[in-house]
């Protein structure tokens, strides 16, 4: 392994990625020549890259490891910020799965094929899916089936199948089994009535009867043609295009649309909220609690990349479908509670970085959302601008007093423990962490916004 | 070409269970095929009565 390896780039082979000057570039090894000369020769790179489907990169003749297995060095485009596949919503989930079927065709028509089938292959970038490793393709042998096939159903077809029969929430299942949902496990995870299915007699219940059992290795030798990959592809993709999930029924939440909050409230605060966002040096956002994304996709709109996050996967679904609709491709929607963001998980807890760390943007706005933290979860001020100031160092925050509607809401059943929730204890907390640039009282709610910078910004950054 | 690109495990049987869902879906295809065939006999017939008729005419 070379030294500057990046620890979720150790299982294919054929190269791996790695840091170097604080840029992440891949290394081609030997062993994947002639393959990655394919990939090149064939026109399959050219197309791909054209169509935004594959991470574009540039060649570098020179290596930049230690690792002695080298053969070229590539510089792929820099990723703008890594999401994982437990943290999409399902509309994110079924385009990836539609991103990886149609690689495979699209390979098949240049000879070559998709050695693998896992979504962490995958990011998101302008709105759309994209693959990222450009070593996943080898040449095409029609007379073997597809390799990944098995990875791909459990990988993509096994969390939309649950989401689809079951709830959404069951995508975040993933996160536990990374490897893809075993079979085994969703064949009783699944309705007996989803059995009903065809594709899902085919695909999930025939292999699993099948593979119960027995203890084959790879090498069975099983005639194959290109006309059953095929079949199997376009099985797959009728498959997954005709899942629905389980929650679409349900209604957009529209928290601004139920709430008794009035609409002067609302063109207050997005009044003031874009001055704030368009003065600001900020070039990216990270919008808590997102919610309709209203005031993410407000960023978005003012040329900021935002990263929107919600707990409620039904408002991430939503978005990321209206920001489809609308092109808007400088938002990103994420299914992560804040109060609970995904964790390091893989090998050695360093293969999938946890959310805090991979989120790099310079504004975070939390707008309504800290009654929800310091009511609803307990957790004080101090703590919430500790996070908050290692989130990002500028922060838009919106003070929700204790006689507010909502507070009063969450408040109904339970004692109330919160003696110090007033605007000079919140204020005292913050001034440890952050310096109060501007405070905006928004008249029609008794709500305050807040501008703070980090302790440690100059102003002059 | 090496066959050492196998580094994922494709599954026990997994060759096996592809070779029958091909078959399965080629069977469900021709069917399909056939169907569409006997389905357009009937209705082109019936839908394209008149167009068919017309271009007989207008051949002779």
């Amino acid at each position: 392994m070379a030294s500057n390896q990046h620890p979720a780039s150790f299982r294919d082979p054929a190269g791996f990625i790695f840091e170097h000057d604080g840029k992440f570039y891949r290394q081609v090894n030997q062993c994947y020549a002639d393959q990655y000369n394919l990939l090149k020769s064939s026109g399959l790179y050219d197309r791909l890259q054209k169509e935004n489907r594959l991470l574009a990169h540039t060649e570098l003749d020179t290596c930049l490891t230690d690792n002695t297995d080298w053969y070229k060095t590539l510089l792929p485009a820099q990723v703008t910020f890594m999401s994982y596949p437990y943290e999409w919503g399902f509309s994110q989930w079924r385009d990836a799965a539609l991103l990886t079927l149609n690689l495979l065709k699209t390979a098949i028509q240049y000879g070559m094929i998709l050695k693998d089938a896992t979504p962490f292959n995958i990011y998101f970038e302008n709105g759309s899916p994209v693959w990222l490793d450009s070593l996943s393709f080898e040449k095409y042998d029609a007379t073997k089936p597809w390799i990944a096939y098995r990875q791909y159903v459990e990988c993509f077809v096994a969390p939309l199948l649950l989401a689809s029969h079951r709830s959404h929430e069951l995508l975040k299942l993933f996160q536990l089994y990374p490897d893809g949902i075993p079979l085994k496990m969703l064949a009783k995870l699944l309705p007996l009535k989803s059995r009903l299915n065809i594709h899902v007699l085919l695909h999930v219940v025939l292999p699993n009867s099948l593979t119960a059992g027995k203890k084959k290795g790879p090498h069975e030798t099983v005639p194959f043609t290109r006309q059953k990959l095929m079949h199997i592809a376009d099985d797959l993709e009728s498959f997954v295009r005709s899942l629905k999930s389980a929650n679409s029924e349900k209604k957009w939440s529209n928290y601004y649309g139920e709430t008794v909050l009035s609409h002067e409230y609302l063109n207050e605060k997005k009044d003031c909220v874009k001055e704030w966002l368009e003065q600001l040096p900020a070039r990216s956002v990270l919008d808590l609690g997102t919610n309709t994304g209203l005031f993410a996709q407000m960023a978005a709109g003012i040329g900021k990349f935002t990263v929107a996050v919600d707990a409620d996967l039904d408002c991430i679904d939503a978005l990321y479908l209206d920001c489809k609709q609308k092109r808007v491709t400088n938002l990103l929607p994420l299914s992560v509670d804040i109060s609970n963001p995904s964790p390091a998980i893989g090998w050695d807890n360093k293969e999938r970085p946890a959310f805090l760390t991979r989120i790099k943007t310079e504004l975070c706005m939390a707008l309504a959302i800290m009654h929800h933290l310091v009511i609803g979860k307990n957790i004080g001020f101090f703590q919430l601008a500790t996070t908050f100031s290692q989130l990002a160092p500028w922060l838009i925050i919106e003070f929700i007093p204790k006689d507010d509607p909502k507070v009063v809401l969450l408040l109904q059943d339970r004692e109330d423990i919160f003696e110090d929730y007033r605007e000079s204890s919140f204020t005292e907390a913050f001034s440890l962490r952050f310096i109060i640039e501007k405070r905006k009282p928004l008249h029609h709610a008794g709500r305050i916004l807040f501008l703070m910078r980090r302790k440690d910004l100059s102003l002059e950054n | 070409m090496k066959q050492f690109f196998l580094y994922i495990d494709p599954g026990s049987g997994s060759y096996l269970v592809q070779a029958i869902i091909a078959a399965v879906l080629g069977g469900l295809f021709y069917f399909k095929q056939k169907w569409l065939k006997v389905k357009a006999f009937f209705s082109g017939k019936k839908k394209g009565q008149e167009p068919e008729n017309t271009g007989k005419h207008d051949g002779q």
